[in-house]
């Protein structure tokens, strides 16, 4: 090494043991929350408990219900400045590391050289899709999206279906274009962080046999089918969701004074107690 | 099935073409040319009578008695690198029908079964060519040297005998033992890319057969004494990090050396180094 190398250089170990954490955690832990919340659209219909009559309204209620939750966190920009940190630091590495090899899938055409050639594709694509869906969706660089829909966490489902489709009544040729680069993003950074997970484990030295990486890349892989099915709940689940019904859900949440729910089962308990009460008088 | 045989990606249509194979045919040898380093390369292709059991080697002798193309010209003779004949030295690596191997043990009725039919060769592309298939390794005996891939023995006075070692253990050393420095990890590698410029190999990526004989004399109970060294070499620039996991060096590895297991093998140790340097390192 160099004096006059450069930081990566001089710190390469650091580095790179950094770029394979990171991918980690935050930003597979984040991915994982992430998936979760998102496909509630999907699945929150199951949700019992949600501000709403029928499983989409029940769906619609439940994501809301999600992303006022994680609106109303704590210092959420230093979660947020923390991931943004993270991704820019994974992406810049990555994609200096990335460039250092070349693919050669033409004439060694194993599953793992296929699977080492696709991580590198999906980590390019996944930069400019994350760039695109946080600059849009967060920034509010509503320049970029057909139709020019502004996401709003107080009316999340109908903004996001609404940037999603391209307009707030039905899918628009753009908007269909856009749906479909969701859809290639996010199945291609999912491939992303189930195959990361197994090279990381070779990597940090953690499985060494062939058995044992053959093991881990069966878990890796579940874990990987778990949240690709995720992924596209969500983005099917946005993509074919009414505007008009899910602006309905949002307006009804919002009119709902605060805490009225909780007064009334707070109510209904006391009614309760009283006539528990009457019961032991009686 | 041994390791070498699991892992070949063709073997069963390799064992197809043998059976399938015609007697007292012609196959087409189309060979990537060059005069020598730094000269432009072209194609010649030959026209070679196969008689049975015939290899790559003997197809270009052949070659050599007769150096005419199939256009009638007449040529210079393929020139090539080889020793041993039998697998065992690396020397006679070269690209055939696009992917790596030895061309001593490359059998024709196994690649060209059919009158007619071509077999194509090239030398390795990771490394400068001297002339046609014959190319200057130099570069993966620098990087053995990088990891101190030798026992230090050497003293002012008798060391007496070295500590005893397990049969296990042994069996598993002797594995690792038979790598040949051929190449093929190397060749078949997409991290491992050509480097002409000699001052950047201790920078840039040692590849599989480097790391796997690290770990092959880490495990020595007195090679481990440069263990630590080697390790500053691969925690360092183009060292164990830079691998990317593909996995094609142990699927084209002739002799089957579980090289993705010495690269674990060496990610665990370069932890465990790493977190020792930080703890208690003084450098």
């Amino acid at each position: 090494m160099s004096d006059n190398a450069g930081p990566i250089a001089k710190h390469h170990f650091l580095m790179r043991r950094l770029h394979s954490l990171t991918g980690i955690v935050p930003i597979g832990v984040f991915l994982i929350m992430h998936l979760t919340t998102n496909s509630t659209i999907a699945w929150g219909g199951l949700n019992s408990r949600a501000h709403g009559e029928g499983w989409m309204n029940r769906a619609i209620a439940t994501f809301q219900h999600e992303v006022s939750f994680i609106n109303n966190m704590p210092l959420l920009l230093i979660i947020e400045v923390t991931l943004w940190g993270a991704i820019g630091f994974h992406s810049i590495l990555g994609v200096y590391y990335a460039m250092s090899g070349k693919g050669n899938t033409g004439e060694y055409k194993y599953s793992g050289n296929m699977r080492y050639t696709l991580q590198r594709l999906t980590g390019y694509f996944g930069v400019f899709f994350i760039f695109y869906h946080v600059a849009t969706l967060r920034w509010g660089w509503s320049f970029l999206v057909p139709g020019g829909a502004v996401w709003s966490h107080e009316a999340a489902s109908s903004t996001f279906a609404a940037a999603l489709q391209g307009s707030t009544d039905g899918f628009t040729g753009w908007g269909l274009l856009v749906a479909v680069f969701y859809f290639v993003g996010v199945s291609g950074l999912v491939f992303h962080f189930a195959n990361g997970l197994w090279s990381a484990a070779i990597t940090w030295g953690i499985t060494i046999s062939r058995p044992a990486q053959k093991r881990w890349g069966v878990v890796c892989a579940g874990l990987g089918a778990g949240l690709m099915v995720m992924a596209w709940a969500s983005v099917v689940g946005f993509a074919t969701l009414d505007y008009d019904q899910a602006v309905a859900v949002e307006k009804a949440m919002m009119d709902q004074p605060a805490h009225a729910e909780l007064e009334h089962e707070i109510e209904a308990g006391s009614d309760t107690a009283m006539v528990d009460q009457q019961d032991v008088d009686g | 099935m041994s390791e070498a045989e699991a892992y070949s990606f063709d073997a069963d249509m390799r064992k197809a073409n043998r059976k399938k194979a015609v007697a007292e045919r012609s196959v087409i040898f189309k060979i990537k040319r060059c005069d020598g380093p730094g000269k432009p390369t072209r194609w010649e292709s030959f026209k070679v009578p196969i008689k049975e059991g015939a290899n790559v080697i003997s197809s270009l002798n052949w070659i050599a008695a007769n150096p005419v193309t199939t256009s009638g010209q007449k040529t210079t003779p393929v020139v090539w690198d080889s020793n041993c004949l039998e697998e065992v030295c690396g020397a006679c690596t070269m690209v055939i029908n696009g992917r790596v191997r030895q061309s001593c043990s490359c059998l024709i009725d196994e690649y060209a079964p059919l009158e007619g039919d071509t077999m194509t060769l090239e030398p390795m592309s990771k490394f400068p060519v001297i002339r046609d298939l014959w190319v200057d390794r130099a570069r993966l005996f620098n990087n053995l040297t990088r990891v101190k891939g030798w026992v230090p023995i050497d003293g002012t006075y008798n060391l007496g005998a070295g500590p005893k070692e397990s049969h296990d253990h042994q069996q598993m050393r002797y594995t690792l033992s038979e790598c040949m420095s051929c190449g093929c990890c190397l060749e078949a590698c997409p991290q491992f890319t050509k480097e002409e410029d000699e001052s950047k190999w201790d920078t840039s990526f040692i590849g599989a057969h480097a790391i796997s004989q690290a770990r092959y004399f880490n495990e020595h109970e007195t090679g481990k004494k440069l263990k630590s060294d080697r390790m500053d070499t691969l925690v360092g620039e183009g060292g164990i990090n830079d691998c990317g996991n593909a996995q094609n060096c142990v699927k084209v590895c002739p002799k089957g050396i579980p090289l993705t297991e010495s690269i674990g093998a060496i990610g665990r140790s370069a932890t465990v180094h790493a977190f020792k340097q930080f703890f208690q390192g003084k450098k």
